[in-house]
């Protein structure tokens, strides 16, 4: 199995994070674990990329912390996705439908 | 899971101990912990769970970049080096080496005369001098203090100086580097055969006690003491010419690190 490089995704990582965020509210671990799920084990997300990419979002407006407690005591720092997120969403995968379009002419099948 | 508390600790030693570094440091533990916990489930043992958790951690530096910021508030006022400062540094570690040398020199003429002087005395060359075999510590002790003084203020110039971790604490202008640099390719060839010099008396080292005993018909104790002499000049060449060495990496591994993470 071939496992992504975190190279190659670094442009996306914001978009699949806020992704995550698009229906449920969710935090580091969930969203880490579906990000695991989604790719079918493909792409597993650094606690390093992850952490990074929160920061960014937050800083940007496009995602907001709260904490929330948990049935069992843990108190865990939960995401929830902004106007502003859903917007850059948007944009990213318009950009993201032309690059793959943009980088397909360029892909051979069998060479 | 202590073994996963300690990693993160070691890994956020460097940064910054903010609330938010602090914040984000706990949720990350409590990341790795649930992930950890899920894998025992699953069937892990102990230590296949902490190796996952573990190399799914990333990279601390990519936590850095992203609070470049703050970071590099801390780093910008290194002072620069300039040119006098490159060439004291040299002055400063050539002296030291030299003091290093000269006091390994020491220790082995020490040695050489614990052995030389029992046999002078023995070949009738001195007489009724330091015979006794309790004076004859006198010399040798004499010489590895002179010796130990000289290790001592070597190495409080090196740990107390003001060029001590040169790489951590002064920023190098470009213009200074390239000319180290080319200085440095210029030593090279210099510093090899130096090391080769070294190697080659301290192998042919004891060809002095086969020549003594080819003219003499028995190696006595002065092959021994030339031995000694001819391997403390290739101490002092290891020392001498490897502190240069060490000079130049010094000053060109300034900035490297800083550079590789940006």
């Amino acid at each position: 199995m071939h496992l992504i490089s975190s190279d190659v995704i670094r442009g996306y990582n914001d978009t699949i994070i806020l992704y995550m965020l698009l229906d449920n509210d969710s935090y580091g671990y969930e969203i880490s674990k579906n990000i695991r799920e989604f790719s079918d084990e493909k792409y597993i997300i650094k606690e390093t990329t992850l952490y990074s990419a929160f920061n960014r979002l937050m800083k940007n407006g496009y995602i907001e912390s709260f904490y929330k407690d948990e049935t069992h005591g843990k108190r865990r720092t939960y995401y929830r996705i902004t106007q502003a997120g859903k917007n850059y969403y948007k944009e990213k995968c318009t950009e993201w439908d032309i690059t793959k379009q943009v980088i397909n002419r360029f892909i051979k099948e069998e060479i | 899971m202590e073994t996963i508390m300690n990693y993160l600790d070691n890994m956020f030693a460097t940064l910054p101990k903010t609330k938010q570094m602090k914040a984000i440091k706990e949720d990350i533990f409590s990341n790795m912990e649930d992930k950890y916990n899920e894998l025992k489930r699953s069937g892990k043992s102990e230590n296949e769970a902490v190796g996952i958790v573990i190399s799914e951690f990333g990279n601390i530096d990519e936590l850095k970049r992203e609070f470049d910021i703050d970071l590099n508030e801390e780093k910008e006022d290194l002072p620069s080096l300039t040119e006098t400062e490159v060439n004291n540094y040299f002055k400063e570690n050539k002296k030291n080496s030299m003091l290093i040398g000269a006091g390994v020199i020491l220790c082995l003429l020490g040695v050489s005369l614990l052995i030389l002087i029992p046999q002078l005395v023995s070949d009738g060359y001195i007489t009724g001098f330091l015979d006794g075999g309790d004076r004859l510590l006198i010399p040798f002790f004499i010489l590895i203090a002179i010796a130990t003084g000289m290790f001592t203020y070597a190495g409080m110039r090196m740990g107390f100086g003001k060029y001590r971790s040169i790489d951590k604490r002064f920023e190098l202008p470009l213009y200074l580097r390239k000319s180290i640099e080319i200085k440095n390719e210029t030593f090279h060839p210099t510093y090899t055969l130096s090391v080769i010099v070294g190697v080659v008396l301290s192998i042919l080292s004891p060809i002095t006690l086969f020549i003594e005993s080819t003219i003499t018909g028995t190696a006595s104790n002065y092959g021994v003491v030339f031995q000694l002499f001819i391997i403390s000049i290739a101490v002092y060449i290891f020392v001498y010419f490897g502190w240069i060495k060490m000079s130049y990496d010094a000053l060109l591994k300034i900035g490297r690190h800083s550079k590789i993470n940006k």
